[in-house]
């Protein structure tokens, strides 16, 4: 033990005493107020993982409902006021409560860990983010249940969910429902972003860092950017339905397709916000399983930010129907296909790392596989309804929907699962079933081929999307029994999915520190990680810390164990600069999100719960900032 | 103790969700809104059978109404088809925005016959004085509820979260659940007015 000063430093401190004195500083304490208070990133993004996945399993289960509904013409087992909230819901539920929140809260688990820190930037607002999730998640499918759930389709196009068309309070429960979701997701980027930059472990320059890390800082840039674009959308809705302004009213200067304009120019980096992440661990799983680094780093990076500059381009190709100039029609067009390179390079240095390693084909690489086929005919698709006349047949029909299931599912699902199954031994020291991970493999990539690629045709045989039934004279019923039927298969997949997780992480073998040889970071410490990460700070000589021997991790030393402690350092080489304080568990993040939740839904019903809801929300800030009585450094 | 740690953190997710749930829930369930796109047949035919007073002023609904939460008067969706009913069967021809014009003003809260539901049923229904026309064979009993229960809307003294909002129109006067009509806004030039006009 090391007295410098009045600080305890962990410089010559054996390893037992460094460990235990580690834990008494950052453990989250046992019980319901530990629980609600923690600030842990580990914590935090186990819960925010695990209600994402729930919202999945009830959006699979909207979908079979529909599914079951198709599967005859005429049927009469959900009316068409019940299928609009369905399918809105089912829409909604995926991309705001699933999609986007699983990705971010993927590396909020992850990402501290891979650059070899202690804990995620700003931990507080890491905590308030989760409980805004919750109560949007909340908010949304309670509305549901009660007959209130919105029904105006996931892009909620004005004028149908404008004051006029849109009655009761569906409409403002889908806007408001956008504001929460939003606020989580900006905060988890502004901590991204800030713990990418500054919180990297020392020598683990631009050119070190992990291929996910990076793909998760593109997609906090893109979040920093899109999101308010939607917030200023479902904002001026809320104003039009409420107090009557008229954002989107042409007969008093407002406009419709203003609408449609804020709202894709949202909308389309969302796929990327998506997408990228699952890039992220594509590249982490291909670079484990076949044994050698990700071939052509450099321009793997350099294709996720041209994906991300590119994603802010390309917004109006989903509005080809509402009436173009020529020119513009011409430039989305061309922005459209021309995205379609840095995703190809990606896909072509996958395949080269494959030619090049010696694949060993476990689960996670058996998503990762199943991943590139499935995008790639998700991809071929997007090519052609990129162009403007075939897009103009094929727009608001099956057709659509097959797309945008073959990428978003292809290209986001299929590898979160495997990820799921990549990190499951680090988020809960138990390895998964590899017998059943390929059973599950092989129903879901089967059933969701089964499913959803007879759509394409169903599309161009002329089904529209959203309706809830359907003549028995239209060409459309043997392929939707078809359909019905391989969703069982495709839900039965999932089904097992669940089952195995909760079976792994209750009764699943145990894992060791590293399980699959990988060399990034976060297979460093033991699984599941301690609440302080690392005992002592990693340095990173390397693309690869870990290619070499696990005891021969150089480390940094000279922290203080008398607080939580962690290295700041620069943001192009990483070279450290300074010991950081990191904000211990607070309260006050809950009850911030609860004052502001009960500002948020009340607005929805009068103007004024802006102005007296602010009033909880402010006492709550102040709690939550109040100055401790020691200098600022200290937390 | 890990595994001590991570079931109380689920023991507190779990609290801390039903929580969520009971007060988001019990917010919700106050504005619960199904919507009946079709009426049981029994029930429309029973909305015919309201008593009206002698002097054609008030009265009582039928039993039914009750039963069924006298939804034309608070659920959104009937109110927001009421207010299309104004438009599509000219009601603005005669009372304006609802300031009135050839016929009396909705807005100034006063009622000719009284504000409740099933007087203004029986003037749409029945027709009145002073050129009032029966709207009894061109709309459905359901329809003529809807509208009353929108008519009245514009004329409460209070407003109603339930309310229809602004159209996509010019506009003329802030939207019904902007209310109450009286002391918002100037209300215009109206109509015949009961101290000026013929007696009902």
């Amino acid at each position: 033990m090391t007295r410098d000063g009045d600080e305890f430093r962990d410089s010559s401190m054996g390893t037992a005493e460094l460990h235990r004195r580690l834990a008494a500083i950052w453990s989250t304490p046992s019980g319901l107020w530990g629980a609600l208070s923690t600030v842990d990133h580990k914590i935090i993004g186990r819960r925010y993982i695990t209600t994402a996945f729930v919202f999945l399993a009830l959006g699979g289960l909207l979908s079979m409902l529909m599914r079951l509904q198709l599967a005859q013409p005429e049927a009469r087992f959900i009316g068409p006021d019940r299928y609009n909230q369905i399918f809105t819901m089912h829409g909604t539920n995926m991309m705001f409560l699933f999609a986007v929140p699983v990705m971010q809260a993927m590396a909020i688990y992850l990402v501290p860990l891979m650059v070899g820190t202690r804990n995620i930037a700003f931990p507080r607002l890491n905590a308030f983010s989760y409980w805004m999730y919750l109560a949007g998640g909340l908010l949304l499918w309670i509305a549901f249940v009660v007959d209130a759930g919105p029904d105006v389709g996931w892009f909620a196009y004005v004028p149908l969910s404008g004051p006029q068309y849109g009655a009761g309070k569906r409409a403002d429960i889908w806007a408001q429902m956008i504001t929460f979701t939003e606020v989580s997701a900006l905060a988890i980027a502004v901590e991204i972003v800030v713990t990418v930059f500054k919180q990297r472990a020392p020598g683990m320059s631009l050119d070190r860092i992990p291929l996910f890390v990076w793909s998760m800082l593109v997609t906090s840039f893109l979040v920093i950017m899109a999101m308010p674009a939607i917030m200023v959308a479902s904002t001026s809705l809320i104003l039009d339905r409420l107090v009557g302004t008229h954002f989107f009213n042409p007969a008093e200067g407002g406009d419709v397709l203003l609408w449609q304009h804020l709202f894709w120019f949202f909308g389309h980096p969302e796929v990327y916000i998506i997408f990228l992440p699952a890039v992220g661990m594509v590249s982490a799983i291909v670079a484990t399983f076949t044994r050698r680094p990700v071939f052509g780093y450099l321009g793997m990076v350099m294709a996720l930010i041209a994906t991300g500059v590119l994603a802010f381009g390309l917004w109006v190709h989903h509005m080809f129907v509402a009436g173009l100039p020529r020119l513009g029609e011409s430039f989305f067009t061309a922005s459209s296909m021309a995205i379609a390179v840095p995703a190809g390079l990606q896909i072509f240095c996958w395949l080269a790392t494959m030619w090049a390693g010696r694949p060993v084909f476990k689960t996670p690489f058996l998503f990762v596989v199943g991943f590139m086929v499935i995008f790639v005919i998700g991809g071929l698709t997007g090519v052609m309804v990129a162009s403007v006349p075939f897009d103009t047949q094929v727009h608001d029909t099956y057709f659509v929907v097959a797309h945008f299931h073959y990428v978003l599912v292809g290209g986001a699902v299929f590898p979160l699962l495997g990820a799921i199954y990549y990190w499951f031994p680090k988020f809960t020291g138990r390895m998964m079933s590899e017998v059943l991970g390929r059973w599950i493999f092989g129903l879901i990539f089967a059933g969701f081929n089964l499913t959803f690629f007879p759509m394409h045709i169903l599309g161009l045989q002329g089904m529209p999307r959203r309706i809830y039934t359907y003549q028995p004279e239209m060409p459309w019923s043997g392929l939707n029994l078809f359909i019905s039927f391989s969703a069982v298969i495709l839900a039965a997949g999932f089904l097992l999915f669940f089952i195995d997780a909760i079976r792994s992480a209750r009764s699943g073998s145990l894992a060791s520190a590293n399980p699959w040889g990988a060399t990034t970071l976060e297979w460093a410490t033991s699984s599941p990680p301690p609440p302080y990460n690392f005992a002592r700070p990693p340095v990173v000589e390397s693309l690869e810390p870990l290619s070499g021997d696990l005891e021969t991790l150089p480390v940094a030393s000279g922290l203080r164990v008398d607080r939580r402690e962690l290295l700041t350092s620069s943001v192009v080489h990483a070279s450290p600069e300074a010991r950081e304080a990191s904000p211990g568990d607070s309260i006050w993040p809950l009850w911030a999100a609860l004052a502001t939740t009960l500002m948020l839904i009340w607005s929805i019903f009068s103007p004024w719960a802006v102005v007296w809801g602010s009033v909880p929300i402010a006492i709550t800030l102040i709690g939550w900032f109040w100055p401790k009585g020691v200098p600022e450094d200290e937390a | 103790m890990k595994e001590k740690v991570s079931s109380f953190s689920n023991a507190a997710f779990a609290l801390a969700g039903l929580l969520f749930l009971a007060v988001s829930g019990g917010i919700l369930g106050w504005f619960r809104q199904p919507r009946e796109l079709r009426l049981d047949p029994p029930v429309a035919a029973d909305l015919d059978r309201f008593r009206l007073m002698p002097n054609g002023i008030s009265g009582s609904p039928p039993e039914s109404y009750f039963a069924i939460g006298k939804p034309y008067e608070s659920d959104a969706y009937n109110l927001s088809q009421g207010k299309r009913l104004y438009a599509w069967f000219g009601c603005g021809s005669c009372h304006g925005d609802g300031r009135g014009g050839v016929g009396p003003s909705f807005l100034d809260g006063w009622w000719l016959y009284g504000p409740e539901m099933v007087s203004i049923v029986a003037s749409i229904r029945d027709g009145r004085p002073h050129g009032m026309p029966s709207f009894r064979d061109r709309m459905t009993s359901e329809q003529i509820w809807q509208l009353a229960g929108y008519v009245q809307t514009i004329g409460s003294y209070t407003p109603q979260v339930a309310a229809p909002s602004r159209n996509d129109d010019e506009q003329t006067r802030p939207a019904e659940n902007r209310g109450p009509a009286k002391i918002l806004f100037d209300e215009g030039p109206v109509g015949v007015h009961p101290d000026q006009g013929p007696t009902p």
